[in-house]
């Protein structure tokens, strides 16, 4: 029966084949569609490793440049101040200072080569000792930053879990100097300066600066210092305060007058973390709806167009399925030929659509794109398949049920 | 002839409502995301008010200075565009201005954003605003740095509530400037005019930004023609390999461009430390994308058109046994298609005037006023004819082909 079938098929094959060509494209199409949904999906299941309630964050435009040692230790004086003149204030429970906040625009990455020469990205974030406490973050191993790092002859590093395990795999982390090789394609260091050595004091959950949607990475925490210890480091570009419950709306216009008062050449920036969340959330998904909705009407489009052609297609058959009733198919047969032919086409299209798709991840991709789990691409692709299954279905089940519609002796003469 | 063929294409599409109707969905539908995209790519690219002169404007945005093991992209810094953007050959006028940055007030208790560009005295005559009150600062408040400042209607709005604003004081960024004129709204995608409140860079809080070679300051100059155009963008180039440059950096290139130069040496496949115009790549991008859009639509179409044939075999069977050549039948069949995507254009055109009335509406974009003009019809209507061609061509071939015992009998498709 179904060699029956296909030699049907095969008669009509130009027809034929650009129906499946247009199954294939509507389903390449659905993929992406689904596999960029499914991404976020399971993004959003993972720990993001910090709190923004109440939480504020102030970018500092210090509106000039530092490079010039002693412009350096001014602003650097003049930070220390502001970050006192914050804590002061009764409204603030803990302020902070950081490079980059949750939700900001402003990222930091850097890359390690370990002995045997794999190498890694992974994002970066310089803070005070008071940050991890101010965005209320788990502690999975060791401690956070504090004083007693002031000391210390190396240079002190907390990193989430998914780092320590890219590092030292199953082993404890924490106390351990992150073993570092240096690229043969790198120039080659600076005689002067040391070699920078970074010991592990902490493993935290995680911090997914880009919010929820965001895809999980490698993640370091370095230690700011604004005492006069460290004179060549650079300074944080933003405060973060947490403020007591019930603190009204109205208290930024205080808070900058008073960051003013210390450094009225400086520029501040107040951002409330909720409204900094919501504008990240939807950089991810405003792109995601509108081609979501290009998408699905491109679909209804190709939907009503298959019904409309296999709707003809049996219309100038329906000789041929008299023919066989009379021979004594029953209506269900015919039904069932139309929709079974409807699945073989579709079945071509998927295998080269999934056979084209799992070419996919053996292509050598850039790392920032080769993201996304194979979990969740074989489930994107499952989906879709079946969701190809259903429309197609769909739009041969009227024009089947059309096909048994006429008498058979009537079908014979059809004109 | 075509009289002939356009009442007979009617005929044929009222006969068969469905396919008529799911043709002319696919059609409009797809149309209508080409041309919210057009009216948009026109939005941000095309000359208009405040960028009236924008044929003779070429502008510096964008600059990255490199060495061997460092680079450095930002806008170019004061002091670069300072020393050596001035007395360029063939320059008309020359504007320097920084970026815009946003600035927060406190009015009442309330908290005012806006987007405070700080820019020169020659930025007004290059660019062309429509003054709904006062007018620009001139070179005296630009030179004495006197805190003067043009607000928007939008700003206006907020903080005088609408009231005439002229010798009001503002806030904005610590700062008390007085205004002395009121502009209509500019879009943001418009980047070189747009701003909230714009105010004399004198009036910075410090004078860092007079050292830097990288920084947040841009440069338009007006040619005094299209054949000077060329000139000042060589000169300005050739005068980049001057640049003192600080330690650990080699070359720095931040060419005079125009705002599609600028795009297209940011794209990710474009070439940064090419000055030269890479606009090619642009428009191959984007010709690819709507291509790649165009896809499913024009196969859809292709399946639909080759059914209505199919049905209408008989006919062509009778045609072409009376002796039409296969040339006139595919010409009836494009007719037939170009008349039916024209419609679907028209009915996308339409539908795409409330889309970008939406859009409008929503305030995605701030003051972005899309809209259809007759630039972007054409454009869409040049569209719907290349599609309705694309897809016609197949089917048209398909039906000369058929032989004329099989279609008399009803067609056979083989």
């Amino acid at each position: 029966m179904t060699r029956h079938l296909l030699r049907l098929i095969w008669n009509r094959k130009r027809q034929n084949f650009l129906l499946t060509l247009e199954i294939l494209f509507s389903f390449l199409a659905l993929f992406g569609v689904v596999l960029f949904t499914m991404h976020f999906v399971n993004n959003s299941r993972q720990p993001l490793g910090f709190d923004i309630d109440r939480v504020w964050s102030i970018t500092v435009d210090r509106k000039e440049n530092d490079e010039d040692p002693a412009v350096k230790s001014r602003h650097r004086a003049t930070f220390r101040q502001l970050l006192i003149a914050l804590r002061e204030m009764p409204q603030i429970e803990v302020a902070a200072a950081s490079f980059t906040s949750p939700y900001a625009n402003w990222s930091w990455g850097g890359s390690i080569r370990l002995p045997g020469g794999h190498k890694f990205d992974h994002g970066v974030n310089s803070i005070t000792d008071d940050f991890p406490k101010l965005f209320q973050m788990p502690l999975v191993n060791g401690r956070w930053f504090s004083r007693e790092d002031d000391a210390a002859t190396w240079t002190p590093v907390l990193v989430n879990v998914r780092m320590a395990h890219e590092i030292f795999g199953d082993v404890d982390a924490v106390g351990k100097v992150i073993p570092e090789e240096r690229d043969p394609n790198d120039p080659p260091p600076d005689p002067n300066e040391k070699p920078q050595v970074r010991r592990v004091i902490g493993v935290f959950e995680d911090f997914r600066k880009d919010g929820e949607l965001s895809t999980p990475e490698d993640f370091m925490f370095q230690r700011v210092r604004l005492d006069d210890g460290v004179p060549k480091e650079n300074l944080p570009g933003r405060l973060l305060v947490r403020l007591a419950p019930g603190t009204p709306a109205s208290f930024e216009e205080t808070v900058v007058q008073r960051l003013m008062a210390d450094a009225p050449d400086w520029s501040f920036e107040v951002q409330r973390a909720d409204v900094m969340r919501e504008g990240k959330l939807r950089q991810y998904t405003l792109p995601l709806v509108a081609v979501g909705t290009v998408a699905g009407f491109l679909l209804l489009m190709v939907a009503l167009g298959l019904t409309g052609v296999v709707w003809q297609s049996v219309t100038q058959r329906i000789r041929e399925f008299g023919l066989r009733r009379a021979k004594g198919a029953t209506i269900v047969n015919i039904r069932r030929q139309v929709l079974v032919e409807m699945v073989i086409m579709t079945s071509l299209a998927l295998i080269v659509g999934v056979v084209l798709l799992a070419q996919l991840p053996l292509l050598p991709l850039p790392s920032d794109i080769n993201v996304i789990p194979a979990g969740v691409f074989a489930a994107s692709i499952a989906i879709s398949v079946a969701a190809i299954y259903v429309l197609t279905l769909l739009c041969g089940w009227y024009p089947s049920r059309l096909a048994t519609k006429v008498q058979p002796a009537e079908a014979l003469h059809y004109e | 002839m075509l009289k002939h063929y356009l009442s007979l294409a009617v005929k044929v599409l009222m006969r068969r409502k469905f396919f008529t109707f799911i043709s002319l969905f696919g059609i409009s539908f797809t149309l209508l995301v080409l041309m919210v995209v057009t009216a948009m790519l026109d939005h941000a690219f095309a000359p208009m008010a405040p960028e009236t002169r924008q044929a003779r404007t070429l502008g510096v945005h964008n600059a990255v200075m490199y060495g061997p093991h460092s680079t450095w992209q930002s806008s170019a810094g004061f002091k670069l565009l300072n020393t050596y953007a001035r007395n360029l050959p063939g320059v008309e006028r020359l504007s320097l201005y920084s970026g815009d940055g946003t600035v927060h007030s406190y009015l009442g208790g309330h908290k005012i954003e806006s987007s405070l560009k700080r820019t020169d005295d020659e930025f007004w005559r290059i660019l062309d605003f429509t003054f709904v009150e006062g007018g620009p600062y001139g070179t005296a408040d630009f030179a004495e740095a006197r805190f003067v400042a043009v607000i928007n209607v939008a700003t206006r709005q907020r903080f005088c509530d609408g009231r005439p604003a002229v010798g009001q004081t503002i806030e904005a960024d610590g700062q008390r400037f007085r205004v002395v004129g009121v502009v209509k709204d500019v879009s943001e995608m418009r980047q070189v005019p747009f701003a909230d409140i714009w105010v004399p860079y004198t009036t910075a809080k410090t004078d860092a930004y007079k050292r830097e070679i990288m920084g947040s300051f841009h440069a338009i100059a007006l040619a005094r023609d299209r054949a000077s155009m060329t000139q000042l963008h060589d000169e300005f180039n050739s005068r980049m390999l001057r640049v003192e440059l600080p330690k650990g950096y080699t070359n720095i290139v931040a060419p005079f461009e125009t705002h599609l130069q600028v795009v297209a040496r940011q794209l990710p496949i474009g070439d940064r430390k090419n000055p030269e115009s890479q606009v090619w790549r642009l428009v191959a991008l984007l010709a690819v994308l709507a291509v790649l859009f165009a896809l499913i639509p024009t196969v859809n179409l292709v399946n639909i058109n080759i059914s209505r044939i199919m049905e209408r075999a008989s006919e062509i069977g009778v045609r072409k046994a009376f002796g039409a050549p296969a040339r006139t039948l595919v010409g009836q069949f494009l007719v037939e298609n170009l008349l039916l995507t024209i419609l679907g254009g028209l009915i996308g055109l339409v539908m795409s005037f409330f889309v970008i009335r939406a859009l409008n509406v929503t305030g995605i974009l701030r003051y972005a006023e899309f809209g259809i003009n007759p630039r972007v019809f054409g454009y869409g209507m040049l569209i719907a004819i290349v599609f309705g061609l694309v897809s016609g061509v197949y089917p048209a071939w398909r039906m000369s082909r058929l032989n004329p015992v099989d279609a008399l009998k009803g067609g056979v498709s083989r």
